[in-house]
C-alpha cells in the first residue's frame, strides 16, 4: 500500500543549482543600474554567446541523457528477473501444469540467456517497436499509447491549476507573514499535508460526487475514442486531488523562500536607497524567490508522472502509475520496460527543462 | 489495504484460474439440487423483459487485464468477457451443473471413453458462417493444444485430440484417454470450451456465438459488446448494448453504482454490504455458492507429518467464529470436505466441532508445545486468494491453545510461484464445482499443484474408477468412501462455503439468486427497465 501515497516532498531540498539569494538578478540589476552612466553593454554579442554555450550545454545534457536510458532499460531488465516467480508462472496460474509453464516460458523466449533476451528487446525498441504484452497480447506501444495521454493531460491540467494557486498564495502569505491569514492557512496547509493524498481523494468523492453534491463523476471512466476536451469531468476530481497534496509543498516553499529574500541585504539596501516598494518586490524580490520553485515545480512533476498511482486507484483513472504497478505485479516484462524508458526521458527532460529555465533566470550562470 | 484486496479479491478474482474448476457434479445424473436458491430477492420488479439500453458492469481482477481468447482466459474479467463473446456445448444451471447449450444431444458411453455431441441445427457465428462439426472439432483441437500453453491444459490433455472423427456435418465423437473420461468434458468446457470458427483469431478475429460481439477492447480498461441478433436462444439477448469496466479499487467501484455511472457489480466483498442493504436504489443478490475458503496443511513437511497436529488444527479453529470475522457472516460452515453440491457428496458424514481442549491436548501429546508455524497468505490478485482476516483470525484462535502463527503475505505471483506446493501452512479458496473436478485440483494425484501433499492409495484407486464411471449409482459409494478418507486424513481445513454478494441498480432485470456463482454473467438473461 505504501506506493499508493504520493512521495514526500518536503524533505528534498530543490537547490539542485544551489543559488544564493543575495547574488540573483536583483544584485546584477542593481549593479547595471549604478553603472547607468558607463559605456552601454554589448547585449547582442553577448547574448550569442550565452546561447551558444547553453546550445553546447544542453546537448551534452541530452546525449548524457540518452545514455542514461540503456543504462535504466538494463538495470530494469535485469532486476525483472531477480522478482521472485517469472511471467509465464504469473499468466498461468498457481495451478497450471509444468508442461503448460515450460512450453509458454519457451515461446515467450524466458528460457534463453539474459543477454540474448535483452538483445531481443533492444533492437526492435530502438526503432520504437517495443513489443506484443505478455498479458494482453497487444502491441505495448499501443497499449500504454493512451495511457501516456492520460497521464500528461492530467499533469498539466495540474500544473496549470497548481502554479498559479501556489505562487498567488505563497506570495500573499510572504508579504503578510505573521497576520492572522497567515497563521491559518500555514495551519490549514500543513493539516492538508498530514491527511494521506487517499483520504483527500475519498475526502473530494464523498463532498463533491456521492454523498453531499452529486457535480462530478466519482470515477474517471474516460472513452479512449473520444476527444479528451469533451470529458473534462472526469479530470476534476483526480486534478483537484494532486493539487491539494501537492500545494502545502509548494506555497511554503515560495512563501519561505521570498520571506528569505525580503530579508536579505541588497533588498535592505535597495530600500535604503529610495527604490519604490511595490518596484523592490514585484522587479528584485520574486525573480530570485522563483527559482527554488522551480525545481521544486520540477520534482512535482516528475513525482506525478509516474506516481500519480493515487488518484488512478481511487478514481480508476487509467494513467500510466497503474499500468506500471500492474505490469510489475504480473511481470509483464515488454510493458514494465516501455513504461519505465517513457518515465525516465520524462524526469530527464523534466529536469533539463528545470535546469535550463534556472539558467536563463539566473544572470550569474548564464554568463559563466 | 493490503488485507482488504485479499478480502475482497478471494470473490471475484478467484475466479481466474479457479473459474476451470466450476462444474457440477451432474451431467450424467440429471442431478437438480432441491435445495432452493436462497438469498433475498432486493426488489419486486416487473418480470417481463424489456428489450434495448446499454448495462454497464464494473468488475475487478487485480493486475491482470486479460485478453479475449475463448479457450485460455487467465483472468476473472477474461472468462466474464468469454461470457458474453462465446457460447458453449454446455453452460451452467442455476445449481452450477452443466445444462445444454450449442449441443443438442450427448451420448457417453459407460466408462465414459467416447463421447458423441451433436450440435443443434442452424446454428451460427457472429459473423454469418453456420456451426458444423468442422469448428467443433477445431474448437476441441485448439483448447487442448499443448502448443497453446493453456493454463487449463491438465483437464484437456486427456482428450485424443487426433482421433477425434466427425460422424456428420453436426456431429463429432471425442475419444478420452488415460481413464479420465469425466474430467476433461463437459464441466471443464464451460468456462473455456468456446465454440469458434475455423477463421478464429483471439486478437484479430475473436469471433463466437455468445450473445454479444465484440465492439471494443481496451485491455484492463473497459470493453464493449453488441448484441447478436441470430444468438442461438430466440429473442435474446435483450440488451442492446454490454459495457464491462474493469476497477481496481473496490470503493470507487461502488461509489461508481451509487452516483450511476455503472449498473452492476459482482462478487462484491460483504462488509461493503451492510451499508447499501439499505439504499433504496440498489438491489443485492445474496449466492449461496458452494465455493469454499481454506487451510491448507502441507503434509509433507513437519509438524504435520504427524497425524495428531494436523487433527489439532482442524479442531482449533472456530470456524463460525471466522465466518463471522472474517467473512463479515456471510459464509456456511464447512466439514473439510468440497462439494457439497455434487450428488455424490457424503453428508452422512459427521460435522467437526470446535474442540480446543482436545486440539490442545493432541499437540501436548505430539510433543508440539509451544509450536510455531508460518501460514503463507496470497493477496488475492490471481487465481487463489488468501485473505490476512482469516489468517489473523485463525492465528489468534491458536494463540489460545498455545500455537504461534506467523502470517506471512506475500504477492500473487510470489504465492503461485515455484514455492507454490512448499508452503507449510497457507489459505485457500476456490470457486464451486463438482468432487472429480475439484479433486482434480486440489488433492488427487493429478493435481499440478497439491498444496497439502494429501496421498493415499486408497483414496487414489476410488478416484481413479469414480472418474471413468457414468453411472451415478455406482460412482456414488466410490466418492462416499474417498470423502471419508479425506475428512479423516487430508490436508484441508475446509472451514467456510461461501457466499457471493452481487450489486445492482434496481432497473436491472433477470437478477435473481443462484446456487452458482455469476447470476451477473447471464448476459443473454439481463435487461434494463427504462422506466424505472
Amino acid at each position: 500500500m505504501q506506493n499508493l501515497e504520493l512521495k514526500d516532498f518536503s524533505s528534498v531540498t530543490p537547490a539542485r543549482i544551489s543559488l544564493p539569494a543575495k547574488a540573483g538578478p536583483i544584485a546584477l540589476g542593481l549593479a547595471e543600474a549604478a553603472e547607468h552612466t558607463g559605456p552601454p553593454p554589448s547585449h547582442v554579442r553577448k547574448k550569442s554567446i550565452v546561447s551558444a554555450n547553453l546550445l553546447k550545454w544542453i546537448v551534452k545534457r541530452t546525449l548524457s541523457s540518452i545514455l542514461g536510458l540503456f543504462a535504466i532499460s538494463i538495470l530494469v531488465f535485469v532486476a525483472t528477473q531477480a522478482l521472485p516467480s517469472d511471467p509465464a508462472r504469473v499468466i498461468l496460474g498457481p495451478e497450471a501444469s509444468e508442461e503448460a509453464i515450460q512450453t509458454l516460458h519457451h515461446q515467450l523466449g524466458l528460457d534463453q540467456s539474459l543477454a540474448a533476451q535483452y538483445g531481443h528487446w533492444i533492437k526492435p525498441a530502438l526503432l520504437g517497436d517495443f513489443g506484443i504484452s505478455i498479458d494482453s497480447k497487444m502491441p505495448v506501444v499501443d497499449l500504454i499509447a493512451g495511457k501516456v495521454k492520460n497521464t500528461l493531460i492530467l499533469l498539466g491540467l495540474t500544473l496549470l491549476v497548481l502554479i498559479p494557486a501556489a505562487f498567488t498564495l505563497g506570495i500573499y502569505l510572504a508579504l503578510h507573514k505573521d497576520a492572522l491569514l497567515d497563521r491559518l492557512t500555514i495551519s490549514f496547509l500543513i493539516f492538508v499535508k498530514a491527511v494521506p493524498s487517499f483520504a483527500i481523494a475519498y475526502g473530494l468523492v464523498m463532498l463533491l460526487s456521492t454523498l453531499v453534491f452529486n457535480l462530478f463523476p466519482a470515477v474517471s471512466l474516460i472513452q479512449a475514442n473520444q476527444p479528451l476536451w469533451s470529458q473534462l469531468q472526469f479530470m476534476v476530481l483526480p486534478m483537484l486531488t494532486l493539487v491539494l497534496s501537492s500545494l502545502p509543498y509548494l506555497v511554503r516553499l515560495i512563501r519561505g523562500s521570498l520571506i528569505e529574500v525580503l530579508q536579505s541585504d541588497f533588498i535592505i539596501s535597495a530600500h535604503l536607497r529610495g527604490l519604490d516598494k511595490k518596484q523592490i518586490i514585484w522587479k528584485y524580490a520574486i525573480p530570485n524567490a522563483v527559482i527554488p520553485a522551480i525545481q521544486a515545480i520540477a520534482l512535482i512533476s516528475s513525482v506525478l508522472l509516474g506516481g500519480a498511482l493515487v488518484v488512478e486507484v481511487v478514481f480508476a483513472y487509467p494513467g500510466i502509475g497503474s499500468a506500471l504497478n500492474a505490469a510489475v505485479d504480473i511481470r509483464d516484462i515488454p510493458v514494465i520496460q516501455a513504461v519505465v524508458i517513457f518515465l525516465a526521458s520524462g524526469v530527464m527532460a523534466i529536469n533539463l527543462l528545470a535546469d535550463v529555465v534556472t539558467v536563463l533566470l539566473t544572470p550569474k550562470l548564464r554568463t559563466a | 489495504m493490503a488485507s482488504e484486496l485479499s478480502r475482497r479479491g478471494f470473490l471475484i478474482q478467484g475466479a481466474a484460474l479457479g473459474g476451470s474448476l466450476l462444474l457440477g457434479g451432474g451431467l450424467l445424473s440429471g442431478c437438480q439440487d432441491d435445495k432452493a436458491a436462497t438469498g433475498h430477492r432486493a426488489s419486486v420488479q416487473s418480470t417481463t423483459p424489456q428489450y434495448g439500453g446499454r448495462l454497464r458492469m464494473g468488475i475487478i481482477d487485480g493486475s491482470k487485464a486479460g485478453d479475449l481468447d475463448a479457450h485460455k482466459p487467465t483472468t476473472a474479467s477474461a472468462i466474464i468477457r468469454g461470457f458474453a463473446l462465446y457460447s458453449k456445448l454446455w453452460e451452467w444451471s442455476e445449481h452450477m451443473t452443466p445444462d445444454l447449450a450449442l449441443a443438442e444431444e450427448v451420448e457417453v458411453n459407460d466408462d465414459a471413453t467416447l463421447w458423441t455431441i451433436r450440435l443443434k441445427k442452424d446454428l451460427e457465428f457472429h459473423h454469418g458462417k453456420t456451426i458444423t462439426a468442422d469448428d467443433l472439432i477445431f474448437s476441441t483441437r485448439r483448447l487442448s493444444d499443448p502448443e497453446l500453453a493453456s493454463p487449463y491444459l491438465g483437464y484437456v490433455k486427456w482428450i485424443d485430440r487426433d482421433n477425434l472423427v466427425k460422424l456428420d456435418e453436426r456431429t463429432v465423437q471425442i475419444p478420452i484417454r488415460g481413464g479420465t473420461g469425466l474430467l476433461s468434458l463437459p464441466d471443464a468446457w464451460v468456462n473455456f470450451g468456446g465454440i469458434v470458427p475455423v477463421d478464429y483469431h483471439p486478437v484479430t478475429n475473436p469471433v463466437g456465438a455468445g450473445p454479444f460481439r465484440l465492439k471494443e477492447f481496451v485491455p484492463g480498461q473497459r470493453s464493449v459488446f453488441t448484441r447478436f441478433e441470430n444468438f442461438y436462444k430466440s429473442g435474446q439477448p435483450y440488451l442492446d448494448e454490454l459495457e464491462i469496466i474493469d476497477f481496481k479499487d473496490e470503493y470507487a467501484r461502488i461509489s461508481a453504482l451509487l452516483s450511476g455511472q455503472i449498473d452492476m457489480a459482482n462478487g462484491v466483498a460483504p462488509e461493503q454490504i451492510t451499508a447499501l442493504k439499505r439504499h433504496e436504489a440498489i438491489q443485492v443478490i445474496t449466492n449461496q455458492t458452494h465455493g469454499f475458503q481454506s487451510i491448507d496443511l502441507n503434509l509433507s513437511l513437519p509438524p504435520f507429518q504427524d497425524d495428531r497436529v494436523r487433527q489439532a488444527f482442524r479442531l482449533m479453529i472456530d470456524r463460525q467464529e471466522v465466518i463471522d470475522r472474517a467473512l463479515a457472516g456471510q459464509g456456511r460452515i464447512a466439514n473439510d470436505l468440497y462439494a457439497p453440491l455434487d450428488p455424490t457428496f457424503n453428508s452422512a458424514i459427521p460435522q467437526r466441532q470446535y474442540d480446543p481442549e482436545q486440539a490442545r491436548s493432541l499437540i501436548k501429546q505430539a510433543g508440539y508445545e509451544g509450536l510455531t508455524v508460518e501460514l503463507t497468505v496470497g493477496p488475492g490478485l490471481s487465481a487463489v486468494a488468501g485473505g490476512s482476516p482469516v489468517a489473523q483470525v485463525f492465528a489468534a484462535q491458536a494463540k489460545k491453545i498455545g500455537v504461534n502463527i506467523k502470517v506471512n503475505q506475500v504477492d500473487a505471483a510470489t504465492f503461485g510461484g515455484p514455492k507454490r506446493a512448499d508452503w507449510q501452512l497457507s489459505c485457500n479458496s476456490k470457486l464451486g464445482g463438482s468432487f472429480l473436478h475439484t479433486a482434480a485440483t486440489v488433492d488427487s494425484f493429478l493435481s499440478s499443484a497439491n498444496k497439502t501433499h494429501f496421498a493415499d492409495e486408497r483414496f487414489d484407486a476410488l478416484f481413479r474408477q469414480a472418474i471413468s464411471t457414468k453411472d451415478l449409482e455406482k460412482r456414488t459409494p466410490l466418492v462416499h468412501e474417498a470423502q471419508q478418507i479425506q475428512h479423516e486424513k487430508g490436508g484441508l481445513i475446509i472451514w467456510s462455503y461461501v457466499n457471493t454478494l452481487d450489486l445492482a441498480a434496481k432497473h436491472v432485470g433477470g437478477l435473481t439468486p443462484e446456487r452458482s456463482h455469476f447470476p451477473t454473467w447471464r448476459f443473454d438473461k439481463l435487461w434494463l427497465n427504462q422506466s424505472v
